[in-house]
């Protein structure tokens, strides 16, 4: 596993994840990419459990989120991530397959920093995963107990 | 009325007295004293005992005066006071005996006039009884019916003759809403019961009636008869049972719907997440595909990838527009008072901003205030007007017109009318219909979904949409808005 990732991303289907790092890759990204695969797994990570036992204590500086996950879904994730006082000032941004009105208002109202629906046009797509990734790992200032840019 | 009375006592003892002497002048002698009594008992009889008192006083007169010595003086000789005794209480004894017949008299009178006012009374009673439509009946506590008034002759079909002396659950196969014990509990408890009970009528027709006892006491407290008073609610029963079930059926019906909404919404959040996925990856890869074999494909495959990269990105929006179509019925509408007048300046600003490469002459007619949901018109007046910016912009003049045909009270008629390439009216059933289209994708782009969600969105708002055109020479779209099925 990647331990100095600052970008963890939450998907669970390997082609999705495969288009989203060679995005991530046009900016020199993909290597700060941690990649699990669902829910659980996301937790895990973020509370030092499991496979993530050793890892470093810092937080990512942004998490990818899709909702549609095994085990634990998306916005449980999310809900769990903002109801921790170490966890919930991390940037979360949800990457979803799905239009559903729903799923935004749900996702905001969790407190979801961003809600990005992905486009089907490979353009588009790699456009806004690109940007995501430049702006929240890049441009954006993480809070505090954040793992810093290398 | 005194006066004859007291006359009577003085004429009786006089006549008396005179028969007396008349007799005693024939030798009969002691006639005076059963004489005398005669008279005393004569008067007491229809005088009374005042009369009675009076004749007897003037008896022993004159008895003192004419029979007994010394005659014609009303000193009695002290050896004579037995025989004046004796009739003093012979007098006493029948005056005794007509005070005591008068009282009698006096009580069977009265009794008798009371008994008239009561039957006249009841009688009354009876009468105003028999004026009501509802069916009242009296029961004795042997459960014998004793009353039974017009009401119920004519609700029932018994005569009061064929109902008297008939106990009424019998009579009228009476079936309580609890068990009998129950009812008379409460009847004896507090003098009265009401319920709905089931009767059988004369005619076998079986009918339901709001019933009211009231148990009536005599003065000691002990139960005398029951009044049951009856109403007919066997229409109102019925029409209350059939009300149930059809609320019932509409409940069932609710939820069956409820629950294929539910099966809906779930079928399209799946679409909406599963369909999309794979059609990402497809256009993705073939993307990366052409960038990293740029080089070795030749024109034909590079041709190859693009109509790959083409269909997914139109199966794309054709999944996002029929998701947005069925999103329109899944969709709670929000009605509230808007301005279609502002609602379309809105729908031509969204427009616009894709139709600035062709020159458009507007014509827009004061339109008036409406009630309905915002967004779901306004999505309707946006696709009624890119598709007339659309079929319009190969001429070398468009010209649009927004205007209203009909405006009530009730309903408002819209249209949106263009110079464009316009459509067969043979063709006109198929505008509507989801991914119906009459031009070719080359021609006019389209997933051929945007009319068929104007219609829903007319159709929730009460209305309907309908279109002329020719070939060549523009066409017009019509939709009628109601107001009255805004409630809903």
């Amino acid at each position: 596993m990647e331990a100095l990732g600052r970008i963890l991303l939450v998907e669970d289907d390997p082609k999705d994840v495969e288009l989203t790092l060679t995005a991530l890759d046009e900016y020199n990204l993909a290597n700060e990419v941690v990649v699990v695969g669902d829910g659980e797994q996301a937790l895990d990570y973020l509370y030092y459990r499991g496979n993530f036992m050793r890892r470093a204590r810092e937080n990512p500086a942004v998490l990818l989120l899709d909702l549609k996950l095994p085990k634990v879904d998306g916005l449980e994730v999310l809900k769990q991530i903002k109801g921790d006082e170490n966890l919930k000032l991390i940037p979360v941004v949800v990457l979803t397959s799905s239009h559903e009105e729903k799923d935004m208002v749900a996702s905001y109202q969790l407190g979801v920093n961003a809600y990005v629906v992905k486009p089907v046009d490979f353009h588009e797509f790699v456009n806004a995963i690109k940007e995501l990734g430049v702006f929240w790992a890049v441009i954006n200032e993480p809070p505090p107990g954040s793992i810093k840019k290398r | 009325m005194h006066l004859q009375r007291y006359g009577l006592a003085v004429v009786s003892v006089g006549v008396a007295s005179a028969a007396a002497l008349l007799l005693q002048h024939f030798q009969l002698r002691d006639a005076a004293l059963p004489t005398l009594l005669l008279a005393v008992a004569i008067t007491s009889w229809y005088g009374g005992p005042g009369p009675a008192v009076l004749a007897a006083i003037l008896s022993l007169m004159s008895v003192a005066y004419f029979f007994a010595p010394p005659l014609y003086s009303l000193h009695i000789e002290p050896q004579e006071y037995p025989y004046f005794i004796i009739f003093a209480s012979f007098a006493a004894l029948i005056t005794w005996f007509a005070i005591i017949r008068r009282r009698a008299e006096t009580e069977l009178r009265q009794a008798r006039d009371q008994l008239e006012i009561e039957v006249a009374k009841q009688t009354q009673q009876g009468d105003l009884l028999n004026l009501t439509h509802d069916s009242i009946f009296v029961r004795d506590m042997n459960a014998m019916i004793t009353y039974w008034n017009r009401g119920a002759e004519e609700f029932y079909g018994w005569t009061r003759k064929e109902a008297i002396g008939k106990r009424p659950a019998d009579l009228l196969r009476t079936v309580f809403p609890k068990p009998f014990e129950e009812v008379w509990q409460e009847l004896l408890r507090t003098d009265r019961w009401e319920g709905e009970l089931r009767h059988t009528k004369a005619n076998g027709l079986e009918v339901i009636v709001a019933s009211r006892w009231s148990l009536r006491r005599d003065p000691q407290g002990r139960p005398l008869a029951i009044l049951e008073t009856g109403n007919d609610i066997t229409a109102r029963k019925s029409w209350e049972e059939e009300m149930q079930a059809l609320n019932h059926e509409l409940a069932k019906r609710s939820s069956a719907l409820e629950a294929s909404n539910k099966e809906l919404e779930a079928f399209a959040y799946s679409i909406s997440h599963d369909l999309r996925a794979p059609l990402r990856h497809t256009a993705g890869f073939a993307e990366l595909l052409r960038k990293s074999a740029a080089a070795s494909l030749d024109e034909k495959s590079q041709r190859y990838l693009i109509m790959i990269l083409e269909s997914a990105k139109r199966m794309g929006s054709l999944i996002d527009d029929l998701l947005a179509f069925s999103r329109i019925s899944r969709a709670e509408a929000h009605f509230s008072n808007l301005s279609l007048q502002q609602l379309v300046q809105e729908a031509m600003a969204e427009v616009g901003q894709d139709a600035t490469d062709h020159q458009i002459v507007w014509k827009i007619d004061p339109l008036p205030e409406w009630y309905g949901d915002r967004p779901m018109l306004r999505l309707a007046l946006v696709n009624l007007i890119s598709n007339a910016v659309k079929f319009s912009r190969t001429r070398p003049q468009a010209k649009i017109e927004i205007g209203c045909i009909e405006h009530k009270h009730d309903h408002v008629v819209l249209f949106v009318r263009d110079n464009g390439v316009g459509f067969d009216m043979k063709y006109s059933n198929k505008l509507f219909g989801v991914f119906q289209r009459l031009h070719p994708q080359e021609a006019f782009e389209g997933t051929g979904i945007g009319l068929a969600t104007v219609q829903r969105i007319v159709h929730r708002h009460g209305g309907r949409i309908w279109a002329e055109g020719t070939v060549g020479g523009g066409a017009t779209f019509y939709i009628s808005l109601s107001k009255i099925t805004g409630a809903n």
